[in-house]
């Protein structure tokens, strides 16, 4: 299984697309976090600058972070579509590969993408926290980095499908960012107590918006994304990562590959 | 004999178009066998279904005997249609990433790199290759391993005269090692010049299949002239064994069947009356007889 993984990262490190896109996000994340910390009312006598306290800075980045996940899936996007145009996947199964390993590879890239964005916010996090000389402990709310990781698993899973339906990066990828509007434009049309469980609003309401300040968030589970409490919102969220899985490699071996 | 693959009546279509009906085949060790056809009369597509990226709409084909496996591909060296490799990557990387898959030595990388004559753009980015060069990589990952079956769809593609000689001398080298090669190709010349085995593809029908020499050349062009050549068309077609009687200018051409000589022909001629001034073997013109089965 690591050697799929090691092979994926062969492929990538070389690719001057995934630098960039993970370059962008390094960059955009803490500066955007740092920027909404600056930011005065003098109206509304809220300090923003506490948002790099623990335990506010887990919510907020993690939120702020979620934003920029979006570049990451359409990376997945890119790199799952070229296996198709260069036709490098027809070659790796030619060469000996099968069709589930092809899935668990983008799985495992998928995993490891989530795994390294998850645990850069938290060296951010901990090093503003710790800058700002807050005292609460660093562990408290954490829990915002496990359901981070978890929606960036599910974007990039939906971004897997798609790529696998489509093939093509560019409709893909179109696809891919409207993918909330287009879902937000269906769940008109579907009575409200299922429109709340499609999977880009479940997955999107993952980092909810923070609440004013940032700083009265008191309790994970007080917060209400719409009307699924959090909890529910992530076991749907899982069930629909592992769906999306199942269904990329089933459509996988349905079609040939050209 | 050993049996390496067996291609049991694979039949798959596009929509309408019928890119394979019901093609059987066999192939043994250490035959080169080459699949012949014009363009689009399916040799990719059989290519793609026995190397597992296209799914057959019926029958079934096994490597070795055996249900098809990823491991049966692993130690097979192929060739589909076109070089595909990462073009942001170079030379070696991308058969480094080859290496991977086919679990072979990377010590492998350099050794097809000088066969294919590519050692010294080892580490140029693949998209910055011309067609021939790609060929060559596409064919030295193919060499990956040494395996002991070689795939090869129309492995001189894109290659210039001198390429072309090359790539047949790495395929007859690797030919008397005793591999097994299955070659698809448009061009006869190519197969004439490899192949000990032919099957002949023409719009998804096997056409026919057999040693290359039984396939290509079973049968005899004669030409014979006489004073009165419409009196000599008539009376050839009341010989058995002749066929294809055919004016080409002043002389007479026709298909002797297998196992009659111009001996026999000449007596027969004789026996009804015809005196003959000139008889002969048409030089063996596979090129004919290959268009002729495919027309
Ligand atoms: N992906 C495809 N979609 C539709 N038709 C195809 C596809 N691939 C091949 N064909 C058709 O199937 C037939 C056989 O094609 P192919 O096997 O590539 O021929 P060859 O390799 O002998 O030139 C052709 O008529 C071709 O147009
Ligand atoms: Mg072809």
């Amino acid at each position: 299984m690591l050697d799929l993984l090691r092979i994926e990262y062969k492929k990538l490190t070389p690719y001057p697309t995934f630098w960039i896109i993970f370059g962008l996000f390094f960059l955009f994340t803490p500066f955007v976090f740092y920027g909404a910390g600056q930011i005065k009312f003098d109206a509304f006598p809220i300090d923003f600058a506490t948002i790099y306290n623990f335990p506010n800075v887990w919510n907020i980045i993690t939120y702020i972070a979620s934003w920029f996940n979006l570049l990451i899936g359409m990376l997945l996007v890119i790199i799952v579509c070229n296996e198709f145009s260069f036709k490098t996947f027809r070659q790796q199964v030619i060469n000996g590969h099968s069709k589930a390993d092809f899935i668990i590879s983008k799985i495992l890239l998928i995993i490891s993408f989530s795994l390294l964005s998850t645990l850069y916010l938290f060296f951010i996090g901990a090093f503003f926290g710790y800058i700002s000389g807050s005292e609460a402990s660093i562990l408290t709310n954490t829990k915002y980095l496990l359901i981070y990781f978890i929606q960036s698993l599910g974007y990039m899973s939906v971004a897997l499908i798609l790529a696998i339906i489509i093939r093509s990066s560019a409709m893909s990828i179109i696809l891919f960012v409207c993918s909330i509007f287009v879902e937000s434009i269906i769940r008109l049309f579907v009575p409200e107590v299922l429109a709340s469980y499609f999977p880009m609003k479940i997955i999107s309401n993952l980092t909810p918006f923070p609440s004013p300040g940032g700083v009265q968030v008191s309790s994970i589970n007080a917060v209400i994304t719409d009307s699924i409490s959090l909890n529910i919102s992530i076991i749907v969220a899982i069930v629909y990562i592992i769906l999306f899985w199942g269904f990329s490699y089933i459509i996988l071996t349905k079609k040939d590959i050209n | 004999m050993e049996e390496i693959l067996n291609i049991n009546s694979i039949s798959k279509r596009y929509g309408k178009v019928k890119a394979l009906n019901n093609v059987s085949l066999q192939i043994n060790r250490g035959e080169i066998y080459g699949i012949l056809g014009p363009n689009g009369s399916g040799k990719t597509t059989t290519l793609g279904v026995i190397l597992g990226v296209l799914n057959a709409d019926s029958g079934s084909y096994c490597w070795n005997g055996k249900t098809p496996s990823k491991n049966d591909r692993k130690n097979i060296g192929s060739l589909l249609e076109t070089p595909n490799f990462y073009p942001y990557l170079t030379a070696r990387q991308n058969l480094s990433i080859a290496c991977e898959v086919k679990e072979v030595v990377q010590s492998e990388v350099d050794r097809v790199l000088n066969v294919v004559d590519l050692i010294n753009r080892a580490d140029s980015k693949f998209k910055t290759f011309s067609l021939g060069m790609k060929q060559r990589l596409a064919i030295a990952s193919a060499l990956l391993g040494n395996p002991e079956t070689l795939v090869l769809d129309e492995p001189t593609n894109g290659l210039d005269p001198q390429g072309i000689a090359e790539i047949r001398t790495i395929i007859l080298d690797l030919a008397k090692n005793g591999k097994t090669i299955i070659m698809a190709s448009h061009i006869l010349d190519e197969v004439e010049k490899t192949c000990t085995h032919v099957a002949v593809l023409k719009l998804g029908n096997l056409l026919t299949y057999g040693p290359i020499q039984s396939v290509l050349n079973n049968q005899e062009q004669v030409l014979v002239v006489s004073e009165n050549l419409d009196l000599l068309k008539l009376t050839l077609a009341q010989i058995d064994g002749v066929s294809n009687i055919k004016q080409i200018k002043d002389k007479v051409s026709l298909i002797l069947a297998k196992g009659k000589d111009i001996s026999y022909l000449n007596s027969a001629l004789f026996d009804k009356g015809i005196a003959v001034s000139e008889i002969g073997v048409q030089d063996s013109d596979l090129e004919a007889n290959f268009l002729e089965l495919i027309k």
